[in-house]
């Protein structure tokens, strides 16, 4: 009934209600769609980030973040992946040995990153040759190389490279590798500098035993917050050997931006809802003053202040409701109508040693939908009562004598 | 490696030991050390200073220990060197996979012979700055020799007490033109010997990155050599000392032992 009287009140003005729904729409439009934009390319930066080199949290010796040593291992990682995977259901554990070293051939060297991956790991995609694999005979050991780095030395898949690096125990380490392949390994400067050997091989040429450098982990979860999976981590370690970080604790400065940015488009939203609610307590006083007189009629009549109230406030819901709706309808139709967005020139490549993709897949996330929504019903609210609150007020005479 | 380490020790003194590039004769006559003056002729005590540290060639075992933070290891090493461009050095006791490493060192430039690799592999002039085999010594001291020898205007600064001696303090500015690492060089002369005791390494910024301490002077024919070098870099917990054990100046080596076909054999 209360609904029904403030639908058709909404529509004996079409114009201004039209006017009303589409600057909620759009509003919510513009920001729904931009949010979308924006939480689904972080979602494909932490995506980027998890899947990548970083993994959701990493395992090493204590303080190797803060000063990597090659002496720095975790030395039995069998067992830290055993008690991982006791507190972390479904986790996927990756062993990585990383050191530096010299690669080359008789007539050339350059600058080595050696990463030492285990046979079906490692985030880098084969371009030419093929992986590493734990072939039996083979001397000697397989190396994969850096596309780039490959193309500076002058070796081909087949040809031959000498490493020279320092073991843990300081002497100099230094062998023959046959290239297997080539291997794009995500961003420039990896591959300029990467050589990838088998976990064993890596071991064994830095002289480590079964130690790693880092324990990555890759958690089934999408969840930005890994809060109580670090937790549960670091509760079942031994801290005084190892330490736990989450992604955002090893790129704090990229967890920074994001953070930034999130904030900026936090304050777009409150100054395009403040304008909108504006707006809306605007149309809602000239609505209830050119009624006057009818609602002092209402109010004659019986009609109790509070239902004057219910109605007026009725009103701007609906007209809340129905833009959000539409708005969400159209974010929806522009999101998902464009598929995705090409960041091409604008943000190529790689940031912080992570490579972003450039395509972004938009999709239409349901936090900005929710924010959306809440903001427009409090801003309707808001924007409602205060000329229901007068209406409600009004003393019949006065209002039925007013024109 | 003796002629390494002089060649590290003549790079980090360059201008002192600064010679034409023709070997000096072995010399048997040592001019006197004029112990007592306060401002000596510079370039007397680098004629001095150099015939000490320099034969036409020179052939010796040495001991070097290089102690970090983490770990302490002992390498010995078997050095040749012949005139200021020829020199190789063999690892004849370390690791493993390091015995049988020698680096060669001609035209400038430095190869490696990696034994377990079993191939030769030429250091690219960018890895000039870095460690060399983990000690404190760097490739590039090795290479250098005496390059930097026009490079540096020397002074007597005055006396100072090192090592519980009485030593001039030269320091050795680069001039403008010199593409030298150091944004200046002090060495400290024993004013009674007037031996190399000390040289102290400064950055652009002034401020010391290392010191080579020279001691234990043994008489080698007619000389007084430093038979202890001790570098000290500013990283605390650091240093990499070389001992000799014998050393020989002016014998007959062949330019054969420092081709690099030869060290592409491993031989």
């Amino acid at each position: 009934m209360l609904v029904q009287l403030a639908w058709r009140n909404l529509w004996r003005n079409k114009r201004r209600t039209i006017i009303t729904l589409s600057a909620l729409a759009l509003g919510v439009t513009g920001i729904v769609s931009l949010q979308g934009y924006r939480e689904s390319a972080f979602a494909q930066m932490l995506e980027s980030i998890t899947t990548q080199l970083v993994g959701h949290i990493q395992i090493h010796g204590r303080g190797y973040q803060e000063a990597p040593d090659i002496g720095n291992v975790v030395a039995d990682p069998v067992t830290v992946e055993a008690v991982v995977r006791g507190v972390l259901p479904g986790v996927r554990p990756e062993r990585r040995v990383l050191g530096a070293g010299l690669v080359g051939t008789e007539d050339t060297a350059a600058g080595a990153l050696v990463m030492g991956v285990q046979a079906g790991q490692g985030s880098f995609t084969v371009t030419k040759g093929q992986s590493l694999t734990h072939a039996a005979s083979a001397q000697p050991a397989g190396a994969l190389l850096g596309v780039d780095l490959a193309a500076q030395l002058g070796v081909e898949v087949g040809g031959e490279v000498v490493l020279i690096g320092q073991a843990k125990d300081g002497s100099v380490a230094n062998d023959r590798y046959l290239v297997v392949g080539l291997a794009d390994a995500g961003t420039h400067e990896l591959n300029a500098t990467a050589v990838f050997l088998l976990l064993e091989d890596a071991q064994s040429f830095f002289g480590l035993g079964d130690g790693v450098h880092q324990l990555v982990l890759r958690l089934p979860t999408d969840d930005e917050d890994l809060s109580s999976p670090l937790a549960a981590t670091r509760g079942a370690l031994d801290l005084k050997a190892l330490e736990a970080l989450s992604w955002n604790e090893m790129l704090p400065e990229l967890k920074n931006t994001i953070e930034i940015k999130r904030q900026g488009q936090h304050s777009i939203d409150v100054i395009v809802f403040l304008i909108v609610g504006l707006g809306v307590l605007n149309i809602m006083t000239m609505s209830v003053f050119e009624r006057t007189r009818e609602i002092g009629v209402m109010l004659a009549l019986g009609t109790r202040p509070r239902r004057v109230l219910a109605l007026i406030v009725t009103e701007s819901m609906l007209q809340g409701v129905l833009g959000l709706a539409i708005g969400l309808a159209l974010a929806a139709a522009i999101l998902y109508g464009f598929g995705s967005v090409d960041l091409g020139g604008l943000a190529s490549g790689d940031v912080m040693g992570i490579r972003f993709p450039t395509r972004v897949e938009l999709r239409m996330p349901l936090s900005a939908a929710i924010s959306a929504g809440v903001t427009i019903i409090v801003t309707m609210l808001v924007g409602g009562l205060l000329p229901a609150l007068r209406a409600a007020r009004l003393v019949p005479v006065e209002a039925m004598r007013s024109r | 490696m003796h002629r390494a380490v002089v060649a590290a020790v003549v790079a980090l003194a360059a201008p002192l030991w600064a010679s034409p590039a023709a070997s000096p004769a072995p010399r048997v006559e040592v001019p006197p050390c004029p112990s007592a003056t306060d401002a000596p002729d510079v370039a007397r005590l680098v004629e001095r200073t150099q015939a000490l540290l320099q034969g036409r060639t020179s052939t010796g075992t040495m001991v070097m220990t290089i102690t970090t933070p983490q770990w302490t290891r002992t390498l010995k090493l078997q050095t040749w060197a012949k005139g200021e461009e020829l020199a190789l050095l063999r690892v004849v006791e370390g690791g493993p996979r390091e015995t049988g490493m020698m680096t060669l060192k001609r035209d400038k430039q430095l190869w490696n012979w990696l034994p377990r690799a079993a191939r030769v592999m030429k250091l690219p002039s960018g890895m000039l700055g870095d460690s060399w085999m983990g000690s404190d010594f760097t490739n590039d001291d090795l290479v250098r020799g005496n390059s930097l020898a026009d490079d540096f205007v020397a002074t007597v600064k005055g006396t100072v007490d090192v090592q519980g001696k009485r030593a001039w303090q030269v320091s050795l500015v680069p001039k403008p033109s010199a593409a030298v690492v150091w944004g200046r060089v002090e060495l400290l002369i024993d004013r009674s010997t007037c031996l190399p005791i000390e040289q102290r390494f400064f950055d652009e910024d002034d401020k010391l990155t290392r010191r080579l301490e020279l001691s234990d002077f043994k008489r080698i024919g007619w000389r007084d050599f430093p038979t202890r070098m001790t570098i000290h870099p500013a990283e605390p917990g650091r240093q990499t000392t070389i001992v000799y054990q014998d050393i020989a100046f002016d014998i007959d080596i062949t330019d054969d032992t420092f081709s690099l076909h030869r060290l592409q054999q491993g031989r």
